[in-house]
């Protein structure tokens, strides 16, 4: 196993190394720069010559050919200094670790959210398949699949401004320093990626419960005399639960790296917001770094998601 | 390895999928503005002239002062520190009294300068929170940084607008007075004495010499944004350590109004020349009433009193919180959910939802100093006929546009200047204009009049109207524009859409016709913005619209100062621009304040956009 986690790990490097060419290279390649923030920005205000450009581009050092630019970046993340904003100058590394407990707690949430939901649904569907609770459950599924998430937020916050005069904060509260508004900042959020999710994993938990339930060794528990709920417990679930578990892991990430448009819907100031910041600004170190930090999140999960498989079914060995 | 099978074809579908799926969310952000555009915002263009004031427009009740603000108190300055009358709500100003501001010593009530809350028995202590988008790129403010809303609070210029008379008013600040020759060229300042600078240094005459001359004189890499503002700055000079002397090549009305804006904020000596002339990277210390205490990011200021502040009877709040709020309606709910007890501009339905909670919130309609407009292409076929270009401003109906934005933001008939100009066309005169009118049917019929005379009979065709891919803007008026031309001008065209960011490449560019966009006077007084729009050759000329007439009637609006004579000279230019049309104007907008009403001590209805200091304001709860 250690041996497996560690050839993981090596061949991570290699798909880290393309995940920093790609994101360098599409800065490069998209049209604008930090310069042209200003520019686009302050039409009407604030114009430019192509000799103010050229002065405060080389000031940066966006002048330098793009292959140093590029050995220049990866030589201070080796160092493990991911360096500072093109514009202002603070440390990127203080600007993810403050964001990142955030969304990191949203997408756990919504994680856990979703399989609060779409386990027994998917389970209960399944059990009950084609009777009017399967038929319910699936049009719920398809409803919460089809809703946008950040169409939700907006309902969220509609609901809660006009009847509660309530929204989720605006501002970083961290669980240690105060759980209440913590929640409260991160629950809405959370159900609007939850939801969705949810829905997805009731689909994966009905078709795999239903594979399972096929299996010779159910037939052969209940043939011993083992009761429905027993059975379902006992032999269904945790077979069931190999796709789920896929799923969230990859979902995981996914929310870690995407939930760019609740994040922005409810206010929420985590990574996926400063990745929009820092593409508005064209804060190109920032946006790479992200980048970065996103694919060492997914490499990461999808190793975790690898060997939780056999810890959930024993007859896979990793060698 | 071993495994499932099901598993490992969810794995890699699934990986293909979330990998996609933030590429092109990443790739979706990446197309995306920085924010919803408005014009006007306010760390950007400068904060407006000292004569203007809100004029009656077709905006809803809104626009009434919900709450004239109580008379002021026997602790607030007597008249002559908050010369107009903060009891009444905004009105036309007469005009601005720049020139009368005799030196009186620093800090006593009565003082030139000298303010105090307008409202009774000031409160000390406590929070305020303010909800509005306060990223920048950098720090610089004179380098396009910022965010001058937030970081105002912590610096002075030499004069500004009266806070407490709803900026009505050009009052000293670090000067304690000024004397302008009698031909309008030289200003001559006597600066505040004990102003101390945040790291204890003293404030002098070499502070005003170091932050102009960087200005006017830029060391090589740095952008120097306002250098063309303040292009009749000939020197500034030092004749002793507590007089400053600024020298124009030729007179300007709206210099003194100029210094007011973000512009004429003063830098210390000793921050420049540390920091090698470059503040992009630096928050400098400031002589303000707030200090800097934490910025987080994308995320928060928090600016706490400043225990040294020269005038020691302020401010009377502790600390001053800046939310990030981009978006209009999050700053709106912001207030309404009580995360933050004021905002200079919501969106239109959190505005509404704050009229109706007129118990405890406070709502504003100001004129702002941006507008929507469309430029044409001057120098390409067939819009380098100025025939041509005016029969699509008399066909282009301004009210359907308004109908078509109505949701987003609120728009005002206007011409080439901000109704918040005390020279501004009143709007029942706008909509008396032809262009402008409700009845379209004389204009259209003298438009196609326009076009056959142009050899055009047929109509235009292949016109490619270029516009930003995101903002309101871009989303509404620009299809709504294309549909009203086809429908009253049968004009053919295709919409082009571009990222923001590449916008001003593809003006300068020059494949397109007409391009729909947002504009931001520097001050309410056009005449800088005109320049810088319509001059031959000038930067923001994005239209190439050229006129040697129009250039000689610039130059002299430029240098003249008597106010009856501008006035003139602006109606006759805008009269001229109408016959020229370099642009089609849409209208200028409005912005909308929100306050909880527990905010005190200063007007909350103003007549200019300003986001700046609020020293006098207090908090009543």
């Amino acid at each position: 196993m250690h041996l497996y986690i560690l050839r993981r790990l090596l061949i991570a490097i290699p798909t880290l190394i393309g995940v920093t060419l790609l994101i360098f290279a599409a800065m490069r390649v998209l049209p604008g720069d930090p310069f042209a923030t200003i520019e686009g920005e302050s039409i009407g205000t604030i114009q430019l010559t192509p000799e103010q450009i050229a002065k405060a581009r080389a000031s940066l050092g966006l002048d330098r050919p793009y292959h140093v630019q590029y050995l220049a970046w990866i030589g201070d993340v080796l160092k493990g200094n991911l360096g500072t904003s093109f514009w202002r100058g603070e440390p990127l590394s203080e600007l993810i670790l403050r964001r990142a407990p955030i969304t990191i707690q949203i997408a756990l949430m919504a994680v856990l959210l979703s399989w609060i939901i779409g386990l027994p649904v998917g389970m209960l569907s399944a059990t009950r398949r084609n009777t009017w609770l399967d038929y319910l459950s699936r049009t719920f599924v398809t409803l919460f699949q089809a809703i946008p998430s950040f169409f939700l937020g907006m309902l969220v916050i509609l609901i809660g401004i006009l009847y509660f005069s309530w929204r989720p904060s605006l501002t970083i509260v961290y669980f240690w320093d105060d759980p209440y508004k913590n929640l409260e900042m991160t629950i809405g959020p959370a159900m609007a990626l939850g939801l969705g999710l949810g829905a997805f994993i009731a689909r994966i938990a009905r078709s795999s419960t239903l594979e399972v339930l096929g299996e010779d060794y159910v037939r052969t528990a209940r043939a011993k005399g083992l009761g429905d709920r027993w059975i379902l417990i006992r032999h269904v679930l945790k077979n069931a639960l190999l796709p789920v578990v896929t799923v969230s892991g990859l979902a995981l990430g996914g929310l870690i790296g995407g939930s760019v448009a609740v994040e922005r819907a409810f206010g929420v100031p985590g990574l996926g917001l400063a990745l929009v910041m820092a593409v508005a600004e064209r804060d190109w170190m920032l946006i790479q770094n992200l980048a970065l930090f996103y694919g060492l999140v997914f490499v990461l999960v999808n190793l975790l998601v690898d060997v939780s498989y056999a810890w959930i079914d024993p007859r896979i060995r990793y060698g | 390895m071993s495994t499932d099978r099901h598993a490992t074809r969810i794995t890699r579908r699934l990986m293909l999928g979330q990998t996609l799926g933030f590429s092109a969310a990443l790739l979706a952000a990446c197309t995306q503005a920085p924010a919803p555009s408005k014009p006007a915002e306010p760390a950007k263009p400068a904060a407006p002239a000292p004569t203007t004031a809100p004029v009656p427009t077709a905006a809803p009740a809104a626009a009434k002062p919900t709450e004239a603000p109580p008379p002021a108190s026997g602790q607030a300055a007597p008249a002559a520190a908050a010369p107009a009358k903060p009891a009444e709500a905004p009105k036309p100003a007469e005009a601005a009294k720049p020139t009368a501001a005799p030196a009186q010593a620093a800090a006593k009530p009565g003082a030139p300068g000298v303010l105090r809350s307008t409202d009774p028995n000031p409160k000390r202590g406590g929070k305020a929170t303010f909800a509005f988008s306060v990223t920048t790129n950098h720090f610089d403010i004179h380098q396009a940084g910022g965010p001058a809303a937030v970081l105002w609070h912590t610096y002075n210029n030499l004069v500004r607008l009266d806070p407490t008379d709803g900026l009505k008013t050009i009052i000293p600040d670090l000067a304690e007075s000024y004397e302008i020759s009698g031909n309008g060229t030289i200003y001559t300042f006597k600066l505040r004495q004990g102003v101390k600078w945040h790291d204890g240094t003293d404030f002098t005459a070499d502070d005003i010499l170091a932050t102009f001359n960087r200005i006017i004189k830029p060391p090589d890499g740095m952008v120097s944004a306002f250098k063309p503002r303040f292009g009749a700055l000939k020197s500034v000079e030092a004749p002793d350590k507590m007089t400053v002397k600024m020298t124009l090549t030729e007179p300007r009305a709206y210099f003194l109004e100029l210094l007011t804006t973000e512009s004429g904020m003063v830098y210390s000596k000793k921050s420049l020349d540390e920091n090698n002339q470059d503040l992009r990277k630096v928050i400098a210390p400031g002589t303000g009433a707030y200090i800097l205490k934490e910025h987080k990011v994308g995320e928060r200021w928090l600016l706490e009193k400043n225990p040294n502040y020269w005038d020691k009877e302020l401010p009377y709040i502790d600390s001053l919180e800046f939310i990030h709020a981009p978006q209009w309606s999050d700053r709106g709910t912001a207030i309404l959910s009580n995360q933050a007890d004021i905002s200079w501009n919501v969106s239109k339905e959190t505005y509404e939802e704050g009229q109706k909670r007129g118990n405890e919130i406070g709502t504003f309609m100001v004129p702002g100093a941006g507008a929507y407009q469309i430029y044409f292409n001057c120098a390409k076929k067939p819009f380098d006929d100025a025939r041509v270009r005016r029969a699509c401003h008399l066909a282009l109906s301004r009210q359907d546009l308004f109908e078509a934005f109505k949701t987003q933001e609120p728009l005002n008939y206007t011409r080439y200047m901000s109704h918040g100009f005390e020279f501004a066309m009143s709007p029942d005169d706008v909509l008396k204009q032809p262009g402008y009118r409700a009845d379209k049917k004389e204009d259209i019929e003298q438009a196609k009049k326009l076009l056959a005379e142009a050899g055009l009979a047929d109509g235009l065709k292949n016109v490619v109207i270029l516009t930003a891919s995101v903002g309101p803007h871009a989303q509404t008026l620009t299809p709504a524009t294309q549909a009203i031309l086809k429908q009253n001008l049968g004009v053919e065209s295709t919409i082009k859409a571009v990222e923001r960011a590449v916008l001003n490449d593809e003006l300068r560019g020059g494949q397109w016709d007409l391009s729909l966009n947002t504009i931001g006077m520097p001050l309410y007084d056009p005449t800088l913005g005109w320049i810088d729009y319509f001059q031959t050759g000038a930067a923001n000329n994005l239209g190439k619209y050229s006129n040697p007439k129009f250039d000689e009637m610039l130059k002299q609006l430029d240098s003249e100062q008597d106010p009856s004579k501008r006035k003139t000279m602006f109606r006759e230019m805008e009269d001229f621009l109408d016959q020229e049309s370099p642009w089609m104007t849409i209208g200028f907008t409005s912005h909308l304040h929100m306050w909880k009403k527990y905010l005190k001590g200063m007007p909350f209805e103003r007549v200019r956009l300003s986001w700046g200091k609020t020293e006098t304001m207090w908090v009543d709860k």
